[in-house]
């Protein structure tokens, strides 16, 4: 692939070097996928087989903006397996979510899947309060579109509030800006193409420097912890 | 007092397809062009956006999109013996209204009538000899035959977008495409949608009986796709709010996503809305229209004078248009003399329900509006009628639209309208039954025509028009057999139990049925049985060109837009080559 | 009336905004399967426009054509009085969409609906002609066996009964068609209350992209219900201004 590796893989490096493994021990406890009859028993013990998920996505799948590594707690089980499958497989492209993503069987991407699915972390205010004129487009943006853009409104598939539908599309209120406008970005350059339908691209590539920052921040802003 | 505008090229009554077509390529080609719309603009954002739009109590059953039946009704009565009264609510038809007409709220489906359908009249006295019809049967030939018009076909699809398989390239039958279809140049410029289960379950059953079933042409689109004006569409999301709602996805071609951004930005076009046009106003010879009359929103009255006028408001506003201003011989049917409102025709359908156990899930709310899986094994003159006491057919298919629970939850016969009986068996059948349409083809006849009603009228004080129609004998007996077809393969996807539900007369307006109102301006090539010439061109006005599926001799088995789609590319072809280079009548009487 | 835009229909809170049972949710509420509502007792009605003694009636009524049973809620439970009070209360009852000059004749029954009476009209002048009758003739409709209110129910539908002029058929015809209405409309309009009516027979609701689950021939389709008046956080605002018209 020609694209550059992402900002966080250098820095997810290091931590794989130097941090100590949670995600690992946790997965420890889950049992070790049962060999299918006449396979080769996996010859790795099932604890350094993990991927270090903690590492990146945080002790409580909240992610890390400044690393672009995406908040995947409450996500989607089906949109966070999908997107492992798509590692696995290639159609995603990410050199460290796919060496990650390949090591674990299909089975295992949807038991992580679930588990982060299942999870629920604090939300984690931007560190660059978007501007108001930002916050008045990207509400116009997730709300209505833009007819002379030819985008229509974001909640229409991605749910109320950016709450997310299930089956459909990830939710994206509270996720963070820095993701949202690289996943933005790669749709629009064609450098992420895993979206059904090229349903993301087509609307990626209506949209300017200003609009991705505009509906990032304005989603990033987007609290639903609290009633 | 009307106040006189200031004269312009042409104008053109209602800007849906057929009119924002028109304007795009006259403005286009130079001439100042002004349509007059009696609705609102609306566009994909704000006025189409989901959730909001896929509300089916607003949309659905109340009929949010619809042409006001409030200031502007029609008028219906099955027999001439009988008293026409309002249609006070719609239902059986939905015409709409607003830039962008009926459209906005179709479902895409997207077909090509066959070869014979426009020389129906040559082609049934040939194959099953001249007294097989019903006398009473006024079916004709077009005056334009399907060669005429396969480029303009063609032309129409690709703006569109639509999403199909071929059957016929130039001859060569293709796989996996409808093989009675009549030749086309090439392939749709999308393929098809994906098929839903029911689609799946059809094709099963179809191709076990020796049917050839294919893949619904839709301009709900499978995929992004550019159209050559330059519009870009979206992929569709079977989101199964197609017919009587708008698109929030620009997935649905209609005026907005594939043509109304290249005509409105044309500075030759000026789009008026708010303007209901009264008639087309004629000079002192009653052969010459000098413009046209419009009332606008706060009521203040214009002459606007143009060369040309083209009126493109709907079938059966087509009909109303010429009627108020005059134009041609209204139809009688106590003489059979006049033409105005003559052979007015509709669409034959019947339904078939197949009741499945619980394990067999349909999840019948994913669709498209166009998304079904079809056979024209018993469509048109596609099978041999000798013996069988009628003409015409229907496409048989799974192309089932929506779940949308106000209008859809399925029980089988015998079931209370009411109380937990209803209640169960609702919940017993929603998931797990597959409906079939049998979308049937509707002849002519001398006692079916449209005129103006006597005593009701409109908000403006113009009498409104008044529909005298039921189902011919013909029709009645088609769709009879066609059903009997259709239970056959409902019988093969193994339902436990296949309900037919042919169409029995009387018509009722209290019923949809399709918003495939034909006829009542009929082309041909005889001054004595049509309206307009092949070129669309008024017999009476030569400056007056209509255009709309009102110009249909008969109605044919399939959807009437994709027809009107080239028969409006026909006649601006006419228009731009022919007419505006030498204005007069194309066709000597 | 002002013109409901889309921003309008989440950003204002209705008439009565209604929170699920699980109203503390986790951030992505719908990755969570929401509870399932409980069967209590549904919210008490403000009757806008039914009087006391139409109130009877109808409540009465509506759960005989749309029973509670072991599939879920009935009218009462799903709101739909509240449905037909709002709706008949407001622009539709005011014969919003309807063409309403004469002159009148009945017509055949291919010609539909011909009487003058708007929605609200027709609904007043019936209930009072029928609450008259059942006064002067014995037991009031709600105090009624089920079995009785559903033979009475029967003889409106069958048109055995002149209601003031309205042919009881025709009433009986428009009160069954709009209490359908109520309980599988989209519970914005104050019916479907937290979309009892849609879980019943497995409809998703408002939000529709099915472009990767289309391809699932056969399988259930797991999710719950959402409502287009639905916030980030369940919670549904009713409104009772939507107009027919775009």
């Amino acid at each position: 692939m020609n694209a550059p590796a992402p900002p966080f893989a250098r820095f997810a490096f290091s931590f794989l070097l130097t941090a100590a493994l949670p995600c690992a021990l946790a997965a420890s406890a889950t049992p070790a996928p049962a060999a299918a009859p006449g396979a080769t028993p996996a010859a790795k013990p099932a604890a350094a087989a993990a991927p270090p998920c903690e590492a990146c996505h945080g002790a409580h799948g909240e992610g890390m903006a400044a690393a672009h590594v995406p908040r995947i707690a409450g996500q989607s089980a089906d949109y966070l397996k999908k997107q492992l499958n798509d590692y696995a497989a290639g159609t995603r492209d990410n050199p460290i979510m796919a060496n990650f993503a390949k090591a674990l069987s299909e089975q295992q991407r949807a038991k992580f899947a679930a588990r982060y699915a299942a999870m629920s972390a604090p939300y984690i205010p931007q560190a660059k309060p978007p501007i108001a004129v930002h916050l008045a487009r990207g509400h116009q943006l997730a709300f209505q579109g833009d007819e002379a853009k030819r985008v229509q409104a974001c909640n229409a598939c991605h749910g109320p509030d950016g709450v997310g539908v299930p089956h459909a599309a990830p939710y994206l209120a509270g996720q963070s800006a820095e993701f949202l406008a690289s996943a933005l970005k790669a749709f629009k350059d064609g450098t992420r193409k895993n979206d059904a339908g090229e349903l993301m691209r087509s609307v990626a590539e209506r949209l300017d420097d200003a609009d991705i920052a505009a509906v990032t921040g304005y989603f990033a802003s987007v609290d639903l912890s609290t009633h | 007092m009307a106040q006189r505008l200031k004269e312009v090229d042409v104008v053109v009554i209602g800007v849906g397809m057929v009119g924002s077509i028109v304007a795009k390529e006259l403005a286009a080609a130079g001439y100042k062009v002004v349509g007059l719309e009696r609705g609102q603009t609306r566009f994909t954002v704000p006025e189409f956006q989901s959730p909001a739009v896929h509300d089916e109590l607003r949309f659905d059953i109340r009929k949010a999109l619809m042409q006001d039946n409030t200031r502007e009704p029609v008028t219906f009565r099955n027999q001439g013996s009988q008293v026409a009264l309002p249609v006070r609510r719609w239902e059986s038809f939905l015409p709409g209204t607003g830039l962008g007409g009926s459209m906005v709220h179709w479902n895409g489906q997207t077909y090509r009538f066959q070869a014979t359908d426009f020389q129906l009249a040559t082609r049934t006295r040939e194959r099953y000899g001249k007294n097989f019809l019903d006398p009473d049967v006024t079916i004709q030939d077009w005056g334009v035959t399907y060669d005429d018009l396969e480029p303009h076909y063609d032309r129409f699809e690709y703006l569109l977008g639509t999403s199909g398989k071929a059957g016929n390239i130039k001859g060569r039958i293709q796989a996996g495409g409808d093989p009675h279809e009549s030749p086309r140049s090439r392939d749709y410029p999308t393929p098809p949608q994906k098929e839903h289960f029911q689609g799946a379950m059809f094709r099963k059953a179809a191709g076990s009986l020796g049917y050839h079933p294919f893949p619904q042409p839709s301009s709900n689109l499978s995929q992004p796709y550019t159209n050559p004006e330059g519009v870009k569409l979206n992929a569709c999301v079977f989101c199964g709010f197609c017919e009587r709602y708008a698109c929030e996805h620009y997935a649905k071609s209609v005026p907005q996503t594939v043509i109304l951004p290249v005509l409105l930005a044309n500075p030759n076009f000026e789009l008026r809305t708010g303007c209901q046009v009264q008639r087309i106003d004629l000079d002192s010879t009653k052969k010459h229209a000098t413009g046209v009359t419009y009332i606008d929103a706060v009521g203040r009255v214009f002459e606007q004078p143009a060369s040309l006028v083209i009126t493109s408001t709907f079938a059966i506003n087509n009909i109303r248009m010429l009627l108020l201003s005059g134009i041609g011989k209204p139809y009688d049917p106590a003489t059979g003399h006049g033409v105005v409102g003559r052979n007015y025709a509709y669409q034959t359908m019947s339904t078939v329900a197949s009741f499945f156990d619980e394990d067999v899930i349909v999840n019948p709310f994913m669709a498209s509006g166009a998304s079904g899986t079809l056979i024209n094994d018993f469509a048109g003159d596609n099978f041999d009628h000798s013996g069988l006491g009628f003409i015409g057919g229907a496409y048989i298919g799974a192309v089932n639209t929506n779940g949308r629970p106000i209008q859809y939850h399925p029980v089988p016969p015998g079931t209370p309208a009411w109380g937990k009986g209803w209640k169960q068996a609702v919940v017993k059948h929603y998931n797990h039954t597959v409906m079939f349409s049998c979308h049937g083809s509707s002849v002519s006849q001398r006692q079916n025509y449209c005129d103006l009603d006597p005593t009701y009228r409109d908000a403006w004080g113009q009498p409104v028009l008044r529909i005298t129609f039921d189902f011919p004998p013909n029709d009645i007996k088609m769709a009879a057999y066609v059903t009997a077809k259709a239970v056959e393969i409902g019988k093969a996807m193994g339902a436990k139990q296949v309900v037919g539900s042919p169409r029995k007369g009387p018509y009722t307006v209290t019923q949809y049925q399709t918003t495939h109102n034909t006829g009542g301006t009929v082309m041909g090539d005889d001054p004595k049985t049509s309206v307009v010439n092949r070129y669309l061109q008024s017999w009476d006005v030569p400056n007056v060109f209509v255009i709309g599926a009102s110009n249909y001799p008969q109605n044919a088995t399939w959807n009437p837009t994709g027809t009107l789609g080239a028969l409006t590319y026909w006649a601006v072809d006419a228009l731009k080559n022919k007419y505006l280079k030498n204005p007069g009548r194309l066709v000597s009487a | 009336m002002d013109k409901v835009t889309r921003r309008s229909f989440v950003t204002t809170v209705g008439a009565a905004t209604v929170a699920p049972a699980s109203a503390l949710l986790p951030l992505t509420a719908a990755a969570a399967p929401a509870k399932t509502p409980t069967t209590a007792e549904p919210p008490k009605t403000t009757y806008l426009f039914f009087n006391a003694a139409e109130v009877l009636f109808i409540e009465a009524a509506c759960e005989r054509l749309i029973p509670a049973d072991e599939s879920g809620p009935g009218a009462m439970g799903a709101g739909v009085p509240n449905y037909l009070d709002k709706q008949l209360g407001g622009a539709w009852g005011a014969g919003e969409r309807l063409y309403r000059s004469g002159p009148w004749q009945p017509g055949t029954p291919s010609q539909g609906y011909q009487l003058p009476f708007t929605p609200a009209e027709l609904f007043h002048a019936s209930l009072r002609a029928i609450n008259r009758e059942l006064d002067a003739h014995g037991t009031p409709f709600h105090d009624m066996s089920p079995e009785a209110q559903d033979a009475y129910l029967k003889s409106l539908e069958s048109g055995a009964h002149d209601l003031d002029g309205v042919p009881s058929g025709v009433f009986f015809d428009m009160l069954l068609k709009m209490s359908i209405e109520g309980f599988f409309s989209d519970p914005v309009y104050g019916g479907n209350r937290n979309m009892v009516a849609w879980r019943m027979i497995g409809f998703p609701g408002a939000y529709a992209d099915y472009y990767e689950a289309i391809d699932r021939h056969g399988v259930k389709f797991e999710r719950e219900p959402m409502s287009l008046a639905e916030d980030g956080h369940r919670n549904i605002h009713v409104r009772q201004d939507i107009p027919a018209n775009l």
